[in-house]
């Protein structure tokens, strides 16, 4: 336990020691930029981890990464587009009984064949509810949306839990590892880094995303719908293309996820899961896509930390530190080091930036 | 015959025990536009404190009795406290709500462990017509269910307090001019939904059994019921959730429950999609 310990003291100081650390002076700009210096930490420490860790912390830590992964399809979908998707773990679940379904019934589990697989069945799942959510003649209500996204998961728990092809309250157990090759995925640095890379290359085309003009739009869709569709973009397709998305990057983090814990359960799918992921994008920052990381790594860091002592009294005290935040930090814990102007950012490319100083 | 009779029971039953817990639901959705997350976690308080009346060695009806006023006190407080700071933001108020349902549910899954907790029924027995048996206590439920239905429309439609929530729904700004003091019509009637929510637990604690996770299992059934009856008036909710949960009690005797299960929010979903006012369009009572 004291490494954990240690490991998760670490990784908060450092954050929390950002804005002392005297950065030398970025390519343009005065001001000081502290996003880079906050992911370039996270990085980092993310890159150390294992060198450090135990065994079995390693194998919590990929756990982390891979809800970190998930917990940025739902900060997309959220914190940029203001879609409240409270079904998240569809996508999320769907995909890992997907792949356990190819695993044990079609014996593939070669990982160029199910990790494709287990985005596209996100995407395909996420395409279908949020078409059928978002687009239409008029246009959904945000309730409507969350209320539906929440249904949705709720009644595919219902199903998981009750359908006996599906392994029924027990899920499908013991999958067969990822392979490549020869080579089997088990659970362990090589694993660790696998998803690492995963991360880091699917965070940088969300950064991409979301600071492109598409992004742009997205943002302008948050903060005013209305206004965005008097401009004459066509917002609901706007959201259901990165509802879309979002699901996509679920769907990747479910399928690594069941193969990683070997087995795929009811829960995955259930309002249990959405609802974690809301936590940790709420925790950390939405809006933010670095926040969406560093919520899930504090929140399931801590929650590690204390389950051996505190196991009864942690939801409650998780319970209480959201509404805190809700009511007092509605931006996240990022909001702490991260200035308002840094965390909307510039758009486009940068030749306009230079010029344009109003946001 | 006995059989369509029992099974006519067992869906009207159902059916009064969804409509009994969405009425708080659906009165703190309508007059206030709050969708409270933390209603299922009310329904459990209700349940616990008639658990807590009986495990006492108290009269189990004297738990049922305590239950509303308690749970009523507790949502009058954490409106003042909490609640209120979310009106202008509906989304932001489903978070808070969740978290604090997390924090109630949680206290009393700490309080009584992962048990299912048994409470006898109070009236126990069945009401025999002819060859027929029908249990007495969920006879008892649908009476109770009629009677708070009807005396909750009384309220709100024929007495003073009733139009004043009807006006603070109508027009908040209008009403605080008129010299109603709004704040305190919006404590009221989140005190008042969450009292029903407490009565609901209580009432059908002796049918489910206690667990922590009893007001979770209602929740997502509620809301749907809520929005496919239409937000915005009382009779609404109700509407909805006599039209849910008669489906959810009626369609597992003609089809498999697993599909029968999920068929109901597919199809609540899609006639929301289709009809978002719901079947009762409209404010008002």
């Amino acid at each position: 336990m004291g490494a954990a310990k240690q490991a998760v003291q670490v990784d908060v100081g450092d954050e929390t020691d950002v804005p002392v650390i005297e950065h030398a002076p970025s390519e343009r700009e005065t001001t000081r930029k502290i996003l880079p210096i906050v992911e370039g930490v996270v990085l980092l420490a993310a890159l150390l981890a294992p060198l450090v860790l135990q065994d079995y912390l390693t194998v919590f830590a990929t756990r982390v990464i891979i809800l970190a992964l998930f917990a940025l399809s739902f900060d997309l979908v959220w914190g940029y587009a203001g879609i409240m998707s409270f079904g998240q773990a569809l996508f999320f679940g769907s995909a890992g009984y997907g792949v356990a379904l190819l695993a044990r019934d079609l014996d593939i589990t070669n990982i160029f064949l199910v990790l494709p697989a287990g985005t596209l069945i996100g995407l395909t799942f996420a395409l279908l509810l949020g078409g059928f959510l978002l687009l239409g003649r008029h246009p959904s209500s945000v309730i409507f949306v969350s209320l539906g996204t929440l249904t949705g998961s709720y009644a595919a728990d219902r199903l998981a839990r009750g359908w006996y092809y599906l392994g029924g309250q027990n899920g499908i157990p013991s999958i067969a590892p990822m392979s490549l090759g020869g080579y089997d995925f088990t659970e362990g640095p090589a694993f660790y880094y696998l998803v690492l890379g995963i991360l880091v290359v699917v965070y940088l085309l969300c950064r991409f995303l979301v600071r492109s003009q598409f992004g742009l739009a997205l943002a302008g869709l948050r903060e005013n719908e209305q206004r965005i569709a008097f401009f004459g973009y066509k917002a609901q397709h706007l959201k259901a293309i990165i509802f879309t998305v979002g699901g996509a990057i679920a769907g990747l983090a479910g399928s690594l996820y069941a193969f990683h814990e070997g087995f795929v359960w009811p829960n995955m799918v259930g309002v249990v899961v959405s609802t974690q992921v809301v936590l940790y994008v709420l925790f950390g920052g939405s809006g933010t896509l670095i926040g969406a990381v560093i919520g899930t790594v504090i929140v399931e860091g801590v929650s590690f930390w204390l389950s051996d002592n505190y196991r009864d009294i942690w939801p409650i005290i998780l319970g209480l530190l959201l509404l805190l935040v809700i009511l007092f930090r509605p931006l996240g814990l990022i909001s702490f080091v991260l200035g308002e102007r840094e965390r909307v950012g510039s758009f486009g490319a940068k030749i306009k930036e230079k010029r344009n100083a109003a946001p | 015959m006995a059989n369509a009779f029992v099974a006519a029971f067992e869906i009207l039953s159902f059916g009064a025990i969804i409509v009994l817990i969405v009425l708080g639901l659906g009165i703190i959705a309508s007059m206030m536009g709050i969708f409270n997350f933390a209603q299922g976690e009310f329904v459990l308080l209700g349940a616990y404190i008639t658990y807590l009346a009986y495990a006492k060695g108290l009269p189990i009806w004297a738990g049922m009795v305590a239950a509303p006023f308690v749970v009523g006190a507790l949502g009058f407080v954490l409106e003042a406290l909490i609640i209120r700071r979310f009106y202008a933001a509906p989304i932001v108020a489903m978070l808070g709500t969740y978290a604090l349902g997390l924090i109630i549910r949680e206290s009393v899954r700490g309080l009584i462990g992962g048990f299912y907790l048994t409470v006898p029924e109070p009236i126990g027995g069945s009401i025999d017509i002819g060859a027929m048996h029908i249990s007495a206590w969920r006879f008892t439920i649908i009476v109770i269910t009629l009677l708070v239905m009807g005396g909750c429309y009384l309220l709100l439609s024929r007495t003073s307090f009733g139009l004043r929530v009807r006006a603070t729904l109508e027009n908040p700004s209008l009403a605080r001019a008129s010299g109603i003091s709004t704040p305190l019509i919006y404590g009221a009637t989140f005190a008042f939904g969450a009292a029903l929510a407490g009565l609901a637990g209580a009432l059908i604690v002796p049918v489910f059994s206690l667990f922590a996770d009893l007001g979770l299992r209602f929740l997502i059934q509620g809301f749907v019921a809520v929005m496919v009856g239409g937000v915005g008036s009382f009779i609404g909710p109700v509407a909805g959730a006599g039209v849910i949960g008669t489906l959810s009690a009626a369609l597992p005797w003609v089809m498999a429950p697993v599909v029968a299960d999920v068929l109901v929010f597919v199809l609540a979903i899609v006639f929301i999609k289709f009809r978002p006012q719901g079947l009762i369009a409209g404010k008002g009572v």
